[in-house]
């Protein structure tokens, strides 16, 4: 996590004193260290035991995930929910053309949601972080008081807007209400961010000649590169989570992104749940992924400015 | 030196966006929630109040407030609390807290409808495990059907489900937090004699105190707008219902927009109002020791 580096030493001093006086009692030591195990292991049960769960019951079968008592581990063990929603051995029951389908419109929604959300985000908030200007803190403080308002306190209008455009069930309506929706969160981190990288390196870049597009481009965003990952990824995790904005904004498989296909399925009360886990944990796996591998950008990027 | 053009050409793009989409709509909502507007049978009038007397004196509308009120009671108390807790618990330094950290913020980053249908079968009342796990331990004679049937056991399972998703995010908050507090306040108060329950209370949580308003904001934002965990799992059902999904059921569904507009405007309103409160009362800066 980000901060675990810098507070290394300071984290190691607090176990000492957390500990207090009854830590420093032989008996108090083994005690306190089997009760933060205990809590650990909890915590993860709780995190995870869905998520487990939702695995187990994708790799069995109808009868297997079917049973009373539930079989904990998945019994028998196969691969059939898989190979039917991926379409391979021609079981795919329509499911798999679906998935795709909708797999392919969630990258391309979140994905231009991202790009677009960033480059606005990165000019946005080194004008505001930098330069000077009238109306600066009534237009900063109007973009961030957004972030209190419910995102969908915009629902019906923008549907009005998007059908009075011809623009439902186009990407083009997912993507711009995405992005305005992300823009405010995305300009608060990077805001923050900038913030903290030294103006003396592109007061450096001025000396140098350079213009302040240049100093931004060539200085400031390979600095902020960090800062600018976790704005980037907080936006493509909530791109691709979105549901009610795609469920009235998108009427067909030409764009409905895939968390819409899920719960289509779902609808449909005839789908088994071994064919929705498999659906769930295919729909899951590529934020699931990006969150393991990238999570120190996304503890950085929802801190930003929290604790100051 | 950097007057003139350069800010505002910086800020263009971000004033189109956020002035077209969030702006203009929101200013629509709050107009338009007074007037009577329906795609089918147009034209649009002024109706005043009419919308919202309209809406309560539906029961389905009323019954939605009052199970939101519930949703955000359990979400901002269990999320705050749950995130105190494995913020506390992950606080000092050890093998493998990197890993473990990543894998506690897993549920917030996953879609919360996907999140949703697992839940369902987990509380499935035939084949759930949760069934199964509670007849097990002798907790329940037989199996049971959770959703549906009794209103405040549904709202509590299906604001679980949000809990579930949204206490990472106060963790990771919380847990920023508690490492900023200086060392030398513990150090002080161990010599006086404080045990960690004192030193929590008397220190930890008056420096915490910004980020916990800052948790409350984001679960009572969440809660108060909870819908895709409701449709997935009590569906338009009243007994369950939320405002957001009554938003929905009501403008989407019946197509009646001036009620929609009305519902919209109030929720927004909640929320903010809400909002500020809870930074009013939550929100003060540890002083300065």
């Amino acid at each position: 996590m980000a901060s675990a580096g810098s507070t290394g030493r300071t984290s190691r001093a607090v176990t000492r004193m957390a500990a207090g006086p009854a830590g420093r009692a032989l008996s108090g030591r083994p005690a306190r260290a089997l009760g933060r195990i205990v809590a650990i292991v909890v915590i993860l049960l709780w995190s995870l035991f869905p998520i487990y769960w939702a695995l187990n019951t994708s790799l069995t079968t109808q009868s297997g995930a079917n049973s009373a008592p539930a079989h904990y581990f998945p019994s028998p063990l196969v691969s059939a929910s898989y190979r039917a929603v991926f379409g391979i051995g021609g079981a795919g029951n329509g499911i798999s053309g679906q998935l795709g389908r909708s797999l392919l419109n969630s990258v391309v929604e979140s994905g231009a949601a991202m790009v677009i959300t960033v480059v606005i985000a990165i000019l946005a908030a080194y004008a505001f972080a930098r330069l000077q200007f009238r109306f600066k803190r009534i237009i900063f403080v109007s973009v961030l008081a957004t972030l209190l308002l419910p995102a969908y306190a915009t629902l019906i209008p923008l549907y009005r807007i998007m059908a009075s455009l011809s623009l439902v069930n186009t990407y083009l309506a997912v993507i711009l209400v995405y992005v305005s929706g992300f823009l405010p969160l995305a300009i608060w981190i990077l805001y923050n961010y900038f913030n903290t990288i030294p103006p003396e390196l592109e007061e450096a870049a001025f000396v140098d000649g350079a213009s302040p597009a240049r100093a931004l481009l060539q200085v400031v965003i390979p600095v902020a590169m960090p800062g600018i990952a976790a704005a980037a990824i907080i936006a493509f995790l909530l791109g691709w989570a979105q549901f009610l904005f795609p469920l009235i904004l998108t009427t067909d498989l030409s764009t409905q992104p895939v968390t819409v296909i899920v719960a289509a399925l779902d609808q449909q009360r005839i789908v088994p749940f071994t064919l929705l886990m498999a659906c769930g944990v295919i729909a899951a796996a590529v934020p699931g992924v990006l969150a393991l591998v990238l999570n120190r950008y996304i503890v950085q990027g929802v801190t930003a400015g929290s604790v100051k | 030196m950097f007057g003139g053009a350069l800010p505002y050409i910086l800020l263009s793009p971000l004033v189109v966006f956020i002035g077209a989409l969030s702006f203009v709509p929101t200013v629509d909502t709050t107009v338009e929630a007074f007037f009577r507007v329906s795609p089918l049978n147009p034209p649009t009038q002024f109706t005043g109040l009419g919308n919202f007397r309209a809406l309560f004196a539906s029961s389905a509308v009323t019954t939605a407030w009052v199970n939101t009120a519930g949703y955000v009671v359990i979400g901002v108390v269990l999320s705050v609390v749950l995130g105190t807790v494995i913020a506390l618990a992950l606080r000092q330094r050890f093998r493998f807290r990197g890993i473990i950290l990543a894998l506690v913020i897993l549920p917030w980053a996953l879609p919360a409808v996907v999140e949703a249908v697992v839940w369902s079968w987990i509380y499935d009342p035939t084949f759930g495990v949760m069934n199964s796990a509670l007849h097990s331990a002798h907790l329940i004679g037989g199996y049971h059907v959770w959703l549906g049937l009794d209103r405040w056991l549904t709202i509590a399972l299906i604001e679980i489900v949000q809990v579930w998703q949204i206490t990472p995010l106060s963790a990771i908050v919380i847990l920023a937090a508690l490492q900023s507090v200086p060392l030398d306040l513990y150090e002080a108060a161990r010599v006086d004699g404080a045990g960690p329950v004192q030193s929590f209370w008397r220190i930890s949580l008056p420096m915490i105190r910004p980020a916990l308003a800052v948790c409350t904001v984001e679960a009572l934002v969440l809660s108060l707008n909870i819908f895709d965990q409701v449709y997935i799992l009590n569906g338009i059902a009243p007994l369950g219902s939320s405002v957001m999904l009554q938003t929905y059921v009501t403008t989407f569904q019946n197509l009646n927009f001036g009620g929609g507009y009305a519902l919209s405007l109030l929720i927004t309103l909640a929320t903010a109002l809400l909002s500020v409160a809870a930074l009013a009362l939550l929100y003060r800066r540890p002083e300065a020791v």
